[in-house]
């Protein structure tokens, strides 16, 4: 065989896979952390769509007494009670659904934003490059949460205010790696390809140079949904979370019975775990991911 | 090298003046001002223009805003509305303590983390590798406060092995604190009972707050090492017969360390975060619980003076960062 047919070979081998995100793809399947993390957040997708089939009662339907303790897990309630006499389990199970949207509202805001402002900076260069840059540094040198405390003081503390706080305050991470990630493309062969064939600067941005670029802000997006659940059930507990009447928000509950912690422990116990698991299910997918698409461990 | 640090410190001049502008722009927008706050909403009209006549609030913006600047120039933070002391002597007592509590998260998250990546990297696939990675992953899905409750339920209430809240004994707090880093404090006054106690109030806060970076810093170490351990040099220090042990602390383990400098060091900014929850569970006088009492309060000097000297110090800390690369990795020369 000679050194040319040895290469062709190579290059037919290297073909095989498909592309990007077929390979992608079959890494991601035999992934056993992200299988795992897929098959957890499917049950929390489960259990936020069909709440009120799967809860035993509704979300503020007083099923006890009042009690200053209220008794933990028995064969009727699994999760316990709450003070006012709630059923927990159906607490928590209802409580998925605004967990779930919080990570993708929060992360859709951040990420649209976040992508405009990437894709300029890296598409346009120059001064307004410079511009957003320097702005984003300065953002980023103030950490996420507190970032997001003084957003939700200033826009008050609704859902909607708390899902938009946390979303701008992941603005900075993806317009950042967006705009890194367009820097490196910009300069690639086939762009310049596709620029000498006279593709005009918007199919060139939206063909050839975005597709290329977005991978790692996947990655990104994936993970950053965890975050925002981890923070929005922070702002919670600092009493800084949504503050519509009995919404049944983990953070909240959470926060709302840390007082309790040594007489009910099960109050804090069970929305913090359901806090855990859904946010160890995205990240496990997030992992994934990211060495399923990372080119450096592809083979 | 002296050039650039004073290019970066000058740097950090205009970008701390536009964060002061736009922080006080910031808090004057915020609905619902220090007096209401203050005075709750039954005070009458004339309690709270007295307030606001003597906190300067009733001057425009932009004259209070020159003011702040100017005493700001001649190290005076203003006075905090709510507990009237200097914002100054306040911060000066709580900064030593969300010190102390971050250096001992940082500790922990060290100390547990390179030796963990860095075993898990050599036995790569490994048992200790497998286990490192899944516990790594469950570590950074923990919320802190979450984490904290459960430290505390488990430790403190449970076993009792531990106190739950505060930074030292009641009984201990006239003790005399030089410093303001009650551990030090313990030692320079040879007060070795307040020292102990310092330590049992620390170990918990600590760990709650260190296990996220731990995580990370575990994850760090074991890909530096992986991305290391395949060098020409390692294996030419193997081929020269090097015991295996100078090999690992002389070729792997200092090349290795760059990337975890970095992440230490982008770790400062997330602690203080993570110290605001950390420092609520286990009613830590730090920073954190300082400036979320500010905010509820609406305690504009604390507000402006506490995240300012925030900012300021995460930047320094990154400045550090940046010059330790020069003397871990003489291939990197600033200019």
């Amino acid at each position: 065989m000679s050194v040319a047919e040895a290469e062709a070979r190579e290059l037919e081998i290297e073909h095989v896979g498909g592309g990007l995100w077929r390979d992608a793809w079959e890494r991601l399947r035999h992934n056993k952390g992200a299988i795992a993390g897929a098959v957890l957040l499917g049950l929390f997708v489960i259990l936020a769509v069909f709440a009120p089939l799967i809860a035993p009662y509704g979300p503020n339907e007083r099923v006890a007494g009042l009690a200053a303790t209220p008794p933990g897990p028995t064969a009727e309630h699994w999760f316990g009670v709450d003070e006012q006499g709630r059923d927990l389990l159906s607490r928590v199970v209802y409580g998925s659904r605004l967990s779930l949207l919080v990570g993708v509202v929060s992360v859709a805001v951040g990420l649209s934003f976040g992508m405009l402002l990437g894709a300029t900076a890296g598409y346009l260069g120059g001064k307004v490059d410079t511009l957003i840059m320097r702005i984003i540094d300065i953002v980023l040198s103030i950490p996420g949460l507190l970032f997001a405390i003084a957003l939700v003081t200033l826009l008050g503390r609704g859902l909607v205010q708390v899902m938009l706080a946390v979303g701008i305050t992941t603005i900075p991470v993806f317009a950042r790696l967006l705009r890194g990630s367009i820097l490196a493309v910009r300069e690639s062969d086939y762009v310049l390809a596709a620029r000498s064939v006279g593709t005009p600067g918007r199919g060139l941005l939206l063909r050839h140079i975005l597709p290329n670029s977005v991978a790692p802000v996947i990655v990104a997006a994936t993970l950053a949904m965890a975050t925002a659940i981890i923070d929005v059930a922070g702002l919670s507990f600092l009493g800084l979370g949504p503050a519509e009447a009995g919404l049944p928000e983990w953070g909240a509950i959470l926060a709302d019975n840390q007082d309790r912690l040594q007489a009910s422990p099960h109050l804090v116990f069970f929305p913090g775990f359901a806090i855990v698991l859904s946010v160890l299910a995205i990240n496990l997918i997030g992992d994934g991911l990211r060495e399923s698409i990372d080119p450096k461990l592809r083979a | 090298m002296l050039r650039y640090v004073a290019l970066r410190l000058l740097y950090m001049v205009p970008v701390l003046l536009v964060l002061s502008f736009v922080l006080f722009a910031f808090l004057r927008a915020l609905p619902g001002g220090p007096a209401i706050a203050l005075l709750g909403e039954r005070a009458t009209e004339r309690d709270l223009e007295v307030l606001e006549q003597r906190f300067g609030l009733d001057r425009p913006v932009h004259e209070q805003y020159f003011g702040y600047m100017r005493n700001l120039a001649r190290g005076d933070l203003g006075v905090s509305i709510r507990t009237r002391r200097p914002v100054r002597e306040e911060l000066l007592d709580r900064f030593p303590a969300t010190v102390e509590l971050s250096i001992g998260a940082i500790l922990v998250a060290v100390l547990v983390g390179v030796p963990l990546g860095f075993a898990a990297a050599k036995r790569y696939q490994g048992a200790i590798d497998q286990s490192s990675l899944v516990a790594s992953l469950i570590g950074i899905s923990f919320p802190v406060f979450f984490l904290a409750l459960l430290l505390k339920y488990v430790f403190a209430v449970r076993l009792g092995w531990l106190p739950t809240i505060g930074r030292i004994d009641v009984r201990m707090l006239t003790a005399e604190h030089p410093t303001g880093f009650y551990l030090l404090d313990g030692i320079v006054t040879r007060d070795w009972d307040a020292f102990v106690s310092a330590a049992k109030h620390l170990v918990l806060p600590a760990i709650a707050l260190g296990t996220i970076p731990l995580a990370i810093i575990t994850r760090i170490t074991r890909g530096a090492t992986l991305d290391v351990v395949s060098e020409d040099y390692v294996r030419t220090a193997r081929a020269k017969g090097l015991v295996s042990s100078v090999v690992n602390r002389r070729h792997i383990l200092r090349n290795a360390m760059l990337p975890v400098v970095t992440i230490v060091g982008l770790q400062v900014g997330l602690l203080l975060t993570g110290a605001i929850l950390t420092e609520t569970v286990f009613s830590w006088p730090g920073m954190g619980s300082w400036i979320l009492e500010a905010i509820r309060f609406r305690d504009y000097a604390v507000l402006q003076g506490g995240i300012l000297f925030f900012v300021l110090v995460v930047v320094l800390v990154n400045l550090l960062v940046d010059i330790s690369y020069a003397f871990l990795n003489p291939r990197i020369r600033y200019r």
